[in-house]
């Protein structure tokens, strides 16, 4: 039997749902499928013409990119290391100690999301720099572009999404283990080393190739912060951009697909090695234990006021006359006139409008047609759509670039229109809008669908008054989850942008390298607070949505 | 108009759900499929109802060919588990749902909204929203929503399993009360033998995807043909031909043709505290009105009831005995 039977319905019926499923995953394979597909026919271009293993022959004999590359796996390795300590501490401190200020800690979290990541190189600039405010107070010009520099804030930038990771692990705890340990004697370091260190294993571990992936991808730190320390995704963008260099480029991307491939499959594995967990299991809640509290507290001071101070100094910089010499306040670094003015904050909220409505609605449609109609596609759809996570924004846009740059071809009148960049964007945070949606889709109520039918209601009437309903805060999250990342995000679309569609994000990484540094920070604060006033707006709606009954 | 169900079968991915299923409900009969999880009772409900397409067989409602008719076409009312009502809209709303479907006028679904809200108890909770009420009448709300509309077919999927002992005992009398007035053909999935004998006129009782037997829930009980019938429908003991005769010497020695053993209903057992008979009380379960008695009778084990008040111990020596009429043969 080929497909799933469907219920007798109506033709138009069946059309509807048919349409609900084969459009968006259309729009997937034609978005995301194919691209990676060219990335990957187009490292085996040779420069030379001709198919083969030219560029990745060439890779090794390259110096810059066998330097690039050691640099990375360095710079990945040790903000990996440092990151999973202190998000543990973090989320450890989160989850099961009583210590003060955990909203605070949360607060603080929530910063690095709202910027891009570039922001946080900005900061430790201000704050640690040649012209620092740290070094003119103790009378040295400390030397913070390179290594360091890039270690501190892929850090600070990756803190927030490992402490997510950790803290779902260590949620799901049962309250029931640790009684029976009590019971049976345990001391509170055996517990945590018999029962909290285990559970926490896996969520530790996709942590890991999380922070790895990020710090190996992430373009706009490696930029501000990276000096002469030149990395993987430093170097990609030489070799495209720079020297045009696209079979090298293909080649690179691929290697940085690595990783995050790899995370995927552990992640996976991982899942089904961890369970559910019993059906029942209560969460833990912590006491009060005074030393470990405090020391906690201190701890996740030092850490959430790393990241505010650094974030903070972005916007103080910014209203300053020149930093660090003369301190007092002024408006003139938001006068931006270089870089196109204010143009690129308008395309970004532009841009981002329209990823968070495209991907919201193709999401839907995807979800709803996965949900009714069953069967080999649906299961194509699900599996597609788990990829995405796992491709940098930098390979994904160099996907576009191979895809899209094609003057010839009726797909190539997309390059250079907002719609291209808003469906870059969108598919490079498709698995998590789907995921969540996904999820959200199995708390509708399949009974009350089935209710609707038998009272008469077709398709139109059950998404009326069934799915929507019961899929509104989902709805909601996955529009601002995707507009937020659309906002900040540089890696997809550095490689997209051209001179009449500039992106915010890319226009304050152009001011820096130019040396305006302080409308660097200014047109960053204008983003963060672009970005933090629509996300609180949307959350204070969704918080008014929720019925009252 | 009955509803005639012919050779209906169904697998899913190669597993046998349904194995051509026969099935008539009258014109105002209400019908109880019975069996354990994983029977098939559900998926029967379902296709019955035009939520899952079958793979063969036919079914009519009268003159009507139901096969190929959309669920939203077939005018039936549904109701399930869990109650399934539009959490965002009042009581009044949820049960004109229907009618607002049919574009019935404002007055009419106005009328009727408040004939069934009387008849289910609910006059006073027109603008309430189901978070504000109880399982017991979201429950009723629903019962009155899948009847607003006059069915020709009504369907009830576990209504009562969600419910409060006390809650479903009530409903259970009220849905048949509703039922018997109306004179709508239903059809109610169960898993439940006491609610299907206490609310069906005919019970279906259904094992792995076949129907094992249908009657009244008198002749499920009392004249079981099947070993499986006779273990789900309440508590027996099943005695070889010998073991019977042991027993009641009036009965055959021997197995009618095609039956392999005897069905003896506990409460069908006579019980009697004697010296030196060969029955002896291994242990007694108090139950309030009655007790359950675990008897060692021979080399036999055999569950008897009688009322609490017989006085019973651990150890008493015991005589048992039987009427010939109060048992049947069933298939092994």
């Amino acid at each position: 039997m080929s497909g799933a039977a469907l219920p007798p319905m109506s033709a138009g019926e069946r059309w509807l749902l048919r349409a609900c499923l084969w459009l968006p995953l259309a729009a997937l394979v034609l978005f995301f499928g194919i691209p990676m597909l060219s990335i990957a026919w187009r490292s085996v271009m040779q420069d030379s013409g001709g198919i083969g293993w030219g560029n990745y022959a060439a890779l090794l004999d390259t110096p810059g990119v066998r330097r690039a590359l050691s640099n990375s796996l360095l710079l990945g390795a040790v903000t990996t290391a440092v990151t999973l300590l202190l998000a543990f501490v973090v989320a450890y401190g989160m989850e099961r100690t009583c210590m003060p200020g955990r909203n605070f800690v949360g607060m603080a979290l929530a910063l690095p999301m709202l910027a891009p990541s570039l922001v946080l190189g900005l900061g430790l600039i201000f704050l640690l720099g040649r012209n620092g405010i740290v070094g003119k107070m103790l009378g040295v010009r400390p030397e913070i572009y390179g290594f360091w520099g890039l270690l501190i804030a892929d850090v600070l930038y990756a803190l927030p999404q490992a402490v997510l990771i950790v803290r779902t692990a260590l949620r799901q705890g049962d309250a029931r283990q640790y009684d029976a340990a009590e019971v049976l004697g345990a001391t509170p370091w055996r517990q945590f080393r018999d029962i909290t260190l285990p559970q926490a294993r896996y969520g530790l571990l996709s942590a890991a190739f999380v922070v790895f992936t990020i710090t190996i991808t992430d373009f706009g730190n490696a930029v501000v912060i990276g000096g002469n320390f030149p990395v993987l995704a430093t170097e990609i963008y030489n070799q495209v951009s720079g020297q045009m260099k696209f079979g090298m480029g293909a080649v690179v991307g691929l290697l940085l697909l690595a990783p995050a491939a790899l995370s995927i499959f552990i992640e996976r594995f991982a899942a089904r090695r961890a369970g559910a967990g019993a059906e029942s299991a209560l969460p833990p809640t912590p006491t009060r234990r005074a030393g470990r509290d405090t020391a906690f507290f201190f701890a996740n001071l030092v850490i959430a006021g790393s990241i505010v101070a650094v974030v903070a100094t972005v916007v103080l910089a910014s209203f300053i006359r020149l930093w660090p010499y003369r301190l007092d306040l002024s408006l003139k670094h938001y006068d931006i006139t270089i870089a196109g003015g204010y143009a690129p904050l308008w395309t970004s909220l532009w841009v981002s409008a329209l990823a968070a409505i495209i991907g919201t609605a193709l999401l839907f449609l995807l979800c709803f047609g996965i949900r009714r109609l069953p069967g080999p596609a649906a299961r194509a759809a699900t599996l597609l759509s788990a990829l995405p996570v796992g491709v940098p924004g930098l390979v994904l846009g160099l996907a576009y670039v191979f895809t899209f740059n094609a003057g010839g071809m009726p797909w190539g009148l997309l390059y250079g229109t907002a719609i291209l960049l808003a469906l870059c964007n969108y598919y490079h945070y498709h698995t998590q809008g789907f995921v969540t949606m996904m999820t959200g889709m199995r708390n509708v109520p399949a009974t009350l669908e089935d209710a609707t039918t038998v009272l008469g209601g077709g398709t139109w009437r059950v998404l009326r008054d069934v799915v929507l309903p019961a899929l509104m805060p989902t709805l909601l999250a996955v529009l601002v989850f995707l507009f937020m990342r659309s906002m900040v995000t540089l890696s997809a679309v550095i490689f997209l942008i051209t001179p009449s569609l500039p992106m915010g994000a890319v226009t304050v990484m152009r001011l820096d390298e130019a040396g305006f540094t302080s409308q660097a920070a200014a047109f960053s604060t204008c983003i963060m607070a672009v970005v933090g006033s629509l996300a609180l707006a949307l959350h204070l709606l969704a918080r008014k949505r929720r019925p009252t009954a | 108009m009955s509803l005639q169900i012919t050779d209906l079968h169904k697998s899913f991915e190669g597993q046998v759900a349904l194995e051509r299923i026969t099935l008539t409900v009258g014109s105002a009969e209400f019908v109880c499929l019975l069996g354990p999880s994983g029977c098939g009772k559900t998926t029967l409900l379902r296709i019955v109802a035009g939520l899952l397409p079958a793979d063969g067989g036919a079914i009519t409602l009268g003159e009507r060919n139901l096969a190929t008719l959309p669920a939203r076409e077939r005018g039936f009312g549904i109701v399930f588990q869990s109650y399934s009502l539009f959490p965002h809209m009042t009581v009044a709303q949820n049960v004109g749902y229907g009618l607002a479907i049919r574009n019935t006028p404002a007055t009419a679904t106005k009328a009727r909204v408040t004939e069934l809200l009387d008849m289910v108890g609910l006059a006073d909770f027109v603008g309430r929203y189901p978070a504000q009420l109880s399982g017991g009448q979201q429950q009723r709300v629903a019962i009155a929503r899948a009847l607003a509309v006059n069915p020709s077919l009504l369907l009830l999927d576990e209504p009562l399993s969600a419910l409060d002992a006390r809650v479903r005992a009530d409903l259970r009398h009220e849905l048949r009360e509703v039922q018997r007035r109306l004179g709508i053909p239903t059809i109610m999935v169960t898993h439940d033998q006491e609610e299907a004998m206490a609310m069906a006129d005919r019970v279906v009782c259904m094992h792995q995807g076949r129907i094992e037997q249908a009657g009244t829930p008198r002749e499920l009980y009392l004249r079981p043909r099947t070993r499986f019938v006779a273990n789900f429908m309440g508590h027996s003991n099943l005695l070889t031909p010998a073991q019977a005769q042991m027993l009641q010497p009036t009965l055959p020695g021997s197995a009618p043709d095609g039956m392999a053993l005897l069905c003896v209903r506990p409460e069908r057992l006579r019980i009697e505290a004697r010296a030196e008979a060969p029955g002896r009380v291994l242990g007694t379960t108090f139950l309030g009105s009655i007790q359950r008695i675990q008897v060692r009778w021979h080399d036999l084990d055999l569950l008897v009831e009688t009322s609490s008040a017989q006085p019973l111990q651990p150890g008493d020596t015991v005589a048992l005995g039987l009427n010939a009429d109060d048992c049947a043969w069933v298939q092994a």
